[in-house]
């Protein structure tokens, strides 16, 4: 079989833009393609190759074909790819642009399209899967994206499950594609997509690079981690005042080296009060959690905590330890919240970590109360280490609201112009007895009160002295 | 086409930042919301101009309330 690996600067004229040789030479290494078949009628195209020297495996619906429709043909080829890079143990990448079943094949196509999903759910949680959406990924092509760990979106992608000429049929909204299923509906919306890319070859250096940080994880380097910056500067002086927490992250993470090493927000538009991704702290890859007071004041709800949930379960699964960031209000009140499912949501949050096995270090940058305060990766869940920087606060709720309760009748008894003097004293006392970072000390909880210039330092030695793990699950789509 | 700016959750308007016909870039923030004890800023997506605010300081707004439109 002789590699048909072309460079796509050769023969750019000639081709069309969404074939799929060309598409997956996009992504891999220059002349690393080796097929895995033979190319064919089937609408989908297989290969084997190197994306920064690892060995990754792809597959691409051949849009030129039927629109990409998947038949029998095609779906066998993709069940072979992810079967093989599950015994290769290494990661595989979808290139989708397909309208769904191949109508012409009957329920031979569902059935193919069935198999293709069996696969993919074989192989959760053992090799990263990466889905890259190029066009059109419509009916069944909607969930093979949907079941893997990642899902990166071009501005030409459209995923639905049902296109806008069903959706006018049966419910008369208006919508185009793009509105049902583009970046902005996945994005945003629905939380379907994972990274939004500016274009198709951003989609393919994301892909890439996200390829990068699960296949070479690295080993960490403690001494690339020595550098001081006085991340407390990047908080408010005010600590009722919200600020975005991704500077704080980007801080903490590895940003002195090449993009390789940049931040990659998950959903970043999705559940915004919750900053999930991945980047590399002294060249070792590691996800990060954070509650963003930008967004909702940082309180967890029950998108951010299924967000959350989710990512936990996906890094746990490959072996990639965990930094949690918390400075968390609460969990948000309200009707909405609780009929939406925040205790189901919420449960799910906290089940993740309560499970994973991979090091996971907390640090409390300002505060952690209530509920959201174990959702959070407290001790009690089994962090490996709980940080906290000096004025951290740690208790069931803020100090001035607990006594507020706890001496109702006191300050309900006090004179009018004495009552807010009352409940400042009062929570004083509360705060030395109950709440402060001192008191969470004293009880275990918190490990260490931590300089702020020595974060970085102190999560990388704290991750790297925990035992590695590898959660034995899959990745549900939670 | 007109951007509707709504409230993110349950909250009091602790300040209006803007004003009708101001003209505002992705990031700037629009009002201030004090909930859950925090003050968290409204912040907008899109450049625009302030076509009309619609609600006051003091307002208690709840999650999804139109606060302001721009165009």
């Amino acid at each position: 079989m002789t590699a048909l690996a072309t460079r796509p600067d050769s023969q750019q004229t000639e081709q069309d833009p969404r074939d799929p040789e060309l598409r997956l030479a996009q992504l891999f290494d220059p002349d690393s393609m080796t097929p895995l078949h033979p190319r064919d009628a089937s609408g989908v195209y297989a290969v084997q190759g190197r994306i920064d020297g690892a060995t990754v495996i792809a597959y691409c619906t051949d849009g030129t074909k039927m629109g990409g429709a998947m038949g029998t043909e095609g779906c066998r080829h993709i069940v072979e790819a992810i079967d093989t890079a599950v015994r290769r143990r290494c990661p595989v990448i979808g290139l989708w642009h397909s309208g769904g079943a191949r109508l012409a094949e009957g329920v031979e196509a569902l059935d193919a399209v069935g198999q293709v999903f069996a696969a993919m759910i074989r192989a959760s949680g053992k090799v990263p899967q990466i889905s890259v959406v190029l066009g059109p990924a419509a009916g069944g092509a909607a969930y093979g994206p949907a079941l893997t760990d990642v899902v990166i979106m071009a501005p030409t992608g459209r995923v639905f499950v049902t296109g806008p000429d069903v959706v006018r049929s049966v419910t008369g909204e208006e919508i185009d594609q793009d509105g049902l299923g583009g970046a902005e509906a996945h994005g945003k919306k629905s939380g379907v997509v994972h990274v939004v890319a500016a274009d198709e070859p951003d989609a393919y250096r994301r892909a890439r690079h996200l390829t990068g940080l699960f296949a070479r994880p690295g080993l960490f380097d403690l001494h690339s981690v020595q550098t001081e910056q006085d991340l407390r500067a990047l908080l408010p002086e005010t600590a009722r005042r919200a600020y975005d927490v991704k500077p704080v992250i980007r801080g903490i993470l590895d940003t002195d080296t090449d993009e390789a090493s940049d931040f990659q927000e998950f959903q970043a538009k999705w559940a915004p009060n919750v900053v999930t991704g991945l980047g590399r702290l002294g060249g070792r890859t590691v996800g990060v959690i954070a509650n963003n007071p930008l967004r909702k004041g940082g309180c967890l709800d029950s998108l951010s905590a299924e967000k959350a949930a989710r990512f936990v379960r996906m890094c746990d699964s490959f072996g990639i330890p965990l930094l949690v960031m918390v400075d968390v209000p609460g969990y948000l009140p309200g009707v909405g919240q609780e009929w939406g499912g925040v205790v189901r949501r919420g449960a799910k949050l906290l089940h993740a970590f309560g499970e994973a096995v991979v090091p996971r270090v907390t640090l409390v940058t300002r505060k952690s109360y209530g509920g959201a305060y174990i959702a959070m990766n407290a001790r009690s869940l089994g962090a490996t280490t709980v940080f906290a920087w000096p004025e951290a606060e740690v208790a069931v709720m803020g100090a001035k609201a607990a006594v507020g309760i706890l001496h109702r009748k006191a300050l309900a008894a006090a004179p009018d112009d004495e009552r807010e003097a009352l409940q400042d004293k009062l929570a004083e006392e509360h705060q030395r007895v109950a709440g402060g970072v001192d008191r969470a000390k004293s009880i275990g909880v918190v490990d260490e009160v931590i300089e702020p210039s020595q974060t970085r330092r102190r999560i990388a030695e704290a991750l790297a002295a925990a035992p590695a793990g590898c959660g034995a699950h899959g990745n549900i789509p939670l | 086409m007109a951007e509707e700016i709504r409230a993110e959750m349950v909250a009091n308007v602790m300040s209006v930042v803007v004003q009708d016909g101001d003209t505002v870039h992705d990031g700037d923030s629009l009002f201030v919301l004090e909930s859950m004890k925090m003050e968290i800023p409204v912040l907008t997506e899109v450049n625009g101009k302030v076509d009309r605010i619609v609600v006051n300081e003091g307002d208690v707004v709840q999650e999804g309330d139109l606060l302001a439109l721009l165009e």
